[in-house]
């Protein structure tokens, strides 16, 4: 094979593992960041917790719509915000620290932990 | 009232798979991530005795709480397997009693899981605290983050969505509950009815089309919420993918198949993650390292 094909393939190769690696990672920062609350659902993302921030100025609570359009009861605001904000930082540290990993990972089998 | 919570296993063993080891390994899964990780066994006399002989490595004490023994004449039921690409064989799949859960769980809420649904998160105890009646996998993806086949993603090319009884959560005090299963029994019975009617591929008979038509029908034949979804896609290793490599009890590295290429090869490593491990074979070949590894964790 000429063999800038074939380095080309080993990298392509080490790449797809990378990528994989990637989506697991994102998809377990996801699973953390889903955030239970008076029956609803909320994810605990920028967009959910800068609302809350918002609400919580005016007023101590409030009725918001979950991740699935249901309208939930927040009684308190700030405790409910405090709750985002640690989901947060768990899972975007988690993510911080496997991406950080990830790209120390100049093959495959050190990527893997083999 | 204290409401008791579980998570219940049907495990009913054939001449090709060993599911009684296959159990036990998903039930200490649940005993070290979950909090409501009361178990219960559901099986039949002879798949117990043969766990009672069999299994030594661990004790059975420490992955069940509760064994419920049933007494069912299942009709035949073949399903081709594969482990890897490259070995296929055909075994009889005892699902047809999957729907009596309701009066078999000795739990007020029930998460029912399949054996191959390997545990490796906290994620599922939020459902014990809904007031969910059913909920379910509406969605999946694969270990490399693809959709399923077309044929996995609706029942049809042009019909409902296809939903997964792999974990089933109910609450059994629910009466929206009572009406889901006796729904499923239902169409368990007129299995070839629905087959005709919402036109699902196949001969075997498969409980994922069970639910998704029952909860169709409870929607009021559109599409609905009425059977709640739990968050997130189950990730699904299919029975073409492997297990190259267990680096801890909860980080495994898997050798992922290219569906269209089917001699590729990639690999990924899922940590801290719920995996509905679907090529068994290859979970059984770890078994002994994975009950050795939950030995040492004592």
């Amino acid at each position: 094979m000429d063999e800038r094909l074939e380095k080309a393939l080993a990298f392509s190769n080490y790449r797809v593992t990378i990528d994989n690696r990637k989506k697991a990672i994102k998809r377990r920062y996801e699973t953390m960041s889903v955030v239970y609350y008076n029956d609803g659902v909320f994810v605990a993302d920028p967009q959910t917790i800068s609302f809350i921030g918002t609400l919580s100025v005016d007023s101590g609570g409030a009725t918001v719509l979950d991740e699935k359009d249901r309208p939930i009861d927040i009684p308190d605001l700030l405790a409910f915000k405090q709750t985002l904000l640690e989901a947060y930082h768990t899972a975007m540290n988690e993510y911080a620290d496997e991406m950080k990993k990830l790209a120390k990972a100049r093959d495959v089998k050190k990527a893997m932990d083999w | 009232m204290v409401m008791t919570t579980g998570v219940a296993f049907f495990a009913y063993n054939n001449s090709k798979i060993d599911y009684s080891k296959l159990a036990t390994l998903a039930a200490l899964y649940v005993k070290r991530h979950m909090a409501n990780n009361t178990t219960c066994l559901i099986t039949d006399e002879g798949t117990w005795e043969w766990m009672t002989d069999t299994v030594k490595d661990i004790r059975l004490d420490d992955a069940f709480d509760e064994v419920v023994l049933t007494d069912v004449v299942h009709p035949t039921n073949i399903r081709s397997n594969y482990d890897s690409p490259w070995t296929q064989f055909k075994s009889e799949f005892k699902n047809s009693n999957k729907h009596r859960v309701l009066e078999y769980t000795p739990f007020d809420q029930t998460l029912l899981l399949d054996i191959d649904y390997i545990v490796q998160n906290n994620s599922l105890d939020n459902l014990f605290n809904t007031d969910a009646s059913v909920a379910l996998f509406h969605d999946a993806e694969s270990l490399a983050g693809l959709r399923p086949g077309p044929n996995e993603q609706r029942l049809h090319e042009l019909g409902i969505p296809m939903l997964w009884s792999t974990a089933v959560y109910f609450d059994r005090n629910n009466k929206l509950t009572k009406m889901f299963f006796d729904l499923w029994a239902h169409i368990a019975d007129n299995y070839d009815y629905y087959q005709f009617l919402y036109g699902f591929p196949g001969t075997l008979y498969r409980t994922d089309y069970c639910v998704s038509i029952a909860a169709h029908i409870m929607n009021g034949m559109t599409d609905g919420d009425i059977i709640e979804a739990i968050p997130g896609k189950m990730i699904n290793m299919s029975q073409k993918d492997d297990i190259a490599k267990i680096n801890s009890i909860d980080d495994w590295v898997y050798l992922v198949n290219n569906r269209m290429e089917n001699w590729k090869d990639s690999v990924t490593r899922i940590k801290g993650e719920n995996v509905h491990v679907m090529n068994k074979r290859a979970l059984g070949r770890h078994y002994p390292y994975l009950t050795k590894l939950f030995e040492e964790a004592k």
